[in-house]
C-alpha cells in the first residue's frame, strides 16, 4: 500500500470544478453509459475486466477529495465495487458507499452498466473507458475466440491534461445569452423515481428522412425534440419564453487533446416558438438547421469555452474557500439551469472492433434529469441501431410518445424499452 | 426487459389516495367513538394529530425521497427520552411510559408500514432501522413486565401494531431485510 504523500493526485478540469460544488441528490451530474449484450452477464467476469480496465485508465481509479479552495482527484486503492442494479440510472453517486470510486458499474441481465460522476470525465472518454471495459470482458468470457493483441496496435496514449487551459482565449467576449427559457411543466414522479424510455431507431430510415430533410441526424432529431415539446408542453401551459435546447458538443473535433478528463462544451439553440411562429415541424427543423450553423463554429464554441474558463480562472473566484463557493452555488444553481429548457446530447457512433460486436445487440446513453430540466435526451448509435433515450421525473410521458409517434408517421422503424415506470407507449414495431 | 422492475409511477399515487381516504374514515371514527364513549376526555383529537403527524411525515419523504426511517427512528427515541425527562421533572406521573411512549411508538410504525406500502420496492433502504425500530416497540413490553405502567392498554395497542407491522413487511420484503442484515452484519 501506498503512503499518503506518494499517492497521486490531480487538480480537476475546468469543467469538473462545478460539478462537486452543486451535486446533490437532486443534481447528480451523473451520466450513464449500458450495453446491452446478447447474453446474460457473468458478474465474477465483470469484477476482473472492471478491474482491467482500471489498469489501462489509471486516471479512473482515482476519489474526490476537498482541499480548501477546491476538489481534487488522489489515487485510489480500493477495489471497485460490482453490483446488480436495482436503483433508478444516473442517481447520484454515494462515494462513501462505493469504496469512493466515482463511477459505479451495476448489471441486469444482459445489460452492463457504468454510471459516471462528471468531475472525473465526459460523454467521449467515458464511452473510451467503457468500451475497455466490455472488450476485457468478452475476452475474460471468450479467450480462444477474442484476442486482446488484435486491438492492442490501436491503443493511443491518452494522458489527464486540462485541454481547456491549453486551448482556450483570454480575448474571447462571452457569447452567452440573458434569456430565461421556457422551462418543462407538469406532475413530477414521486419517490425520487426516474423514467427512461428508449427509442431504438433503424439508422437507415432515419439517414434516409435526414437526407431528405438536409439536415444532419442530430438536427433532425433536435428538432422533433422541439417539435413535441412544443406539442405536449408548450401550447398546453401557454409558454413564452423560448425553448432553449443544451446541445454538448465534443471538443476534441475541434482543438488537438488526448486527455481523458472533461473536454467537451455546449451550444444553446434558442427557439422563439411564440414570437416567430414556429408552430410546424418544418419552420422548426429550419430554425435548428440555420441555428446550428451560426453556433457550431469554431468562434462561437470558443467564445463559449473561454468564458467558463475565465469564470474558473478568475483571481477572485479562485481564493474563495471551497465551502463558500459550495454555499453560493447552491444557493444559485436553480437559478443558473433557467436558462436550459432540456439538454440533447448525441455521443454519435460507438465503435466496436472486429468479432467483439457480435456479442452487443446496442447501446444506451443516459442523462440524469434535474429539477428545472425535468427531461434530458441522449442518443448513441451502435451499427445499425440509434438509441434515443429520454429521462424525465415528469409523471407523463406525452412528449415521449409524441416524438415516438412523429417517427413512425414518417416509415421510421422504431422500438421502445422503458424501465416501466411511466406507461408504456407501445408495443414492439 | 432491461430494467429491473419497478413500481409504477401512478401505481404509488392511487395507494397513497386509498391510504388517505382510509386514515380520513379511521378519524371520523375515532371521533364518533369518542363522542360517544367518552366525551369528556378528548382522546380522539390526539389521535388524530399522530394520523396528521405520520402523514406529514410520509409525504415529505416521498416528495424528498429521503431515507425517512432513519429520522422517524431517530425521533422516536430522542422524543421518548425527552417526555421522560419531563414527566421527571415536573414530578413524576408515570404519563411518559402510560401514554406517551406507547403513541410515539404506535406512530413510528405506522409511519414506516406506508412507507413499505408505497415503495415497497426500495424496502431495503428502510429494512434495517426498520427492525430497530421493532425491537424498540418491545419496550413497552418491558414495562408492563417490570410494572412501571398502571394503565397497560395503551402498551398493549403500540406492542400490537409493532408486531402487526413486523408480520407485515416480513411477507412483503423477507429477501430486502435478509441482504439488509447479510450487508450490514458481515464480518
Amino acid at each position: 500500500m501506498k503512503s499518503r504523500d506518494e499517492l497521486y493526485w490531480r487538480r480537476l478540469d475546468n469543467s469538473a470544478k462545478i460539478f462537486p460544488i452543486s451535486t446533490g441528490k437532486k443534481y447528480s451530474t451523473v451520466f450513464r453509459l449500458s450495453a446491452v449484450l446478447k447474453e446474460t452477464v457473468e458478474p465474477n467476469l465483470l469484477k476482473e475486466a472492471v478491474k482491467q480496465a482500471l489498469e489501462k485508465y489509471k486516471s479512473f481509479r482515482v476519489k474526490m477529495k476537498a482541499g480548501l479552495f477546491w476538489y481534487y482527484l488522489e489515487d485510489n486503492m480500493k477495489e471497485p465495487k460490482i453490483e446488480e442494479e436495482t436503483d433508478y440510472p444516473c442517481k447520484y453517486i454515494d462515494r462513501r458507499r462505493n469504496n469512493d470510486y466515482l463511477f459505479k458499474v451495476t448489471y441486469f441481465k444482459n445489460k452492463i452498466n457504468i454510471d459516471i460522476f462528471h468531475s472525473l470525465t465526459d460523454g467521449s472518454s467515458g464511452a473510451i473507458f467503457f468500451k475497455e471495459i466490455i472488450y476485457s470482458y468478452l475476452e475474460l468470457k471468450y479467450p480462444k475466440e477474442l484476442d486482446e493483441d488484435a486491438r492492442r496496435i490501436r491503443k493511443i496514449e491518452y494522458n489527464t491534461e486540462d485541454s481547456y487551459i491549453k486551448n482556450y482565449d483570454k480575448k474571447a467576449k462571452s457569447n452567452a445569452s440573458s434569456k430565461k427559457a421556457y422551462i418543462l411543466r407538469g406532475k413530477k414522479i414521486n419517490l425520487g423515481a426516474i423514467s427512461c424510455i428508449h427509442e431504438i431507431i433503424n439508422l437507415e430510415d432515419l439517414k434516409r428522412e435526414c437526407k431528405k430533410n438536409e439536415a444532419t441526424i442530430t438536427q433532425y432529431l433536435t428538432a422533433v425534440l422541439i417539435y413535441s415539446i412544443y406539442q405536449e408542453n408548450y401550447i398546453k401551459y401557454k409558454g413564452k419564453k423560448p425553448v432553449k435546447v443544451c446541445v454538448p458538443v465534443n471538443l476534441k473535433k475541434y482543438f488537438p487533446s488526448d486527455t481523458m478528463s472533461n473536454f467537451f462544451s455546449y451550444i444553446t439553440l434558442e427557439a422563439e416558438l411564440k414570437k416567430d411562429k414556429l408552430d410546424t415541424f418544418d419552420k422548426i427543423l429550419e430554425f435548428v438547421k440555420n441555428d446550428f450553423q451560426k453556433r457550431l463554429t469554431e468562434t462561437e464554441i470558443m467564445k463559449t469555452m473561454s468564458a467558463n474558463v475565465k469564470i474558473g480562472n478568475n483571481p477572485f473566484i479562485r481564493p474563495i474557500p471551497l465551502f463558500i463557493k459550495k454555499a453560493v452555488v447552491r444557493l444559485s444553481y436553480i437559478e443558473i439551469r433557467k436558462y436550459t429548457t432540456t439538454t440533447f446530447s448525441n455521443i454519435g457512433r460507438i465503435g466496436i472492433i472486429g468479432k467483439y460486436k457480435d456479442y452487443i445487440d446496442y447501446f444506451l446513453m443516459l442523462i440524469a434529469p434535474e429539477p428545472v430540466e425535468k427531461i434530458k435526451c441522449s442518443s448513441c448509435t451502435f451499427e445499425d441501431k440509434l438509441v434515443f433515450s429520454f429521462t424525465s421525473i415528469i409523471q407523463n410521458n406525452r412528449i415521449e410518445k409524441n416524438f415516438y409517434e412523429f417517427l413512425k408517421k414518417k416509415g421510421i422503424k422504431i422500438e421502445i424499452e422503458s424501465n416501466g415506470v411511466l406507461d408504456d407507449i407501445s408495443g414492439k414495431d | 426487459m432491461i430494467y429491473p422492475e419497478k413500481i409504477k409511477a401512478k401505481k404509488t399515487d392511487k395507494i397513497i389516495s386509498i391510504l388517505i381516504c382510509f386514515s380520513i374514515v379511521i378519524a371520523l371514527i375515532l371521533l364518533k367513538i369518542n363522542h360517544v364513549t367518552t366525551p369528556r376526555i378528548p382522546w380522539a383529537a390526539l389521535a388524530n394529530a399522530g394520523i396528521l403527524y405520520i402523514w406529514i411525515t410520509v409525504i415529505y419523504s416521498i416528495r424528498h425521497n429521503v431515507n425517512i426511517a432513519g429520522h422517524v427512528l431517530l425521533q422516536a427515541i430522542v422524543l421518548s427520552a425527552l417526555t421522560i425527562y419531563i414527566d421527571y421533572k415536573i414530578g413524576y406521573r408515570g404519563w411518559s411510559f402510560n401514554i406517551a411512549i406507547p403513541i410515539i411508538i404506535m406512530i413510528a410504525n405506522i409511519t414506516m408500514l406506508i412507507l413499505t406500502i408505497v415503495s415497497h420496492k426500495k424496502y431495503i433502504k428502510y429494512a434495517i432501522y426498520q427492525l430497530i425500530i421493532v425491537l424498540f416497540s418491545m419496550l413497552p413490553v418491558f414495562f408492563m413486565k417490570e410494572h412501571m405502567v398502571k394503565n397497560t392498554i395503551f402498551s398493549v395497542i403500540a406492542t400490537s401494531i409493532s408486531i402487526v407491522n413486523f408480520i407485515f413487511c416480513l411477507v412483503l420484503c423477507t429477501k430486502d431485510i435478509k441482504e439488509a442484515v447479510i450487508r450490514k452484519f458481515h464480518m
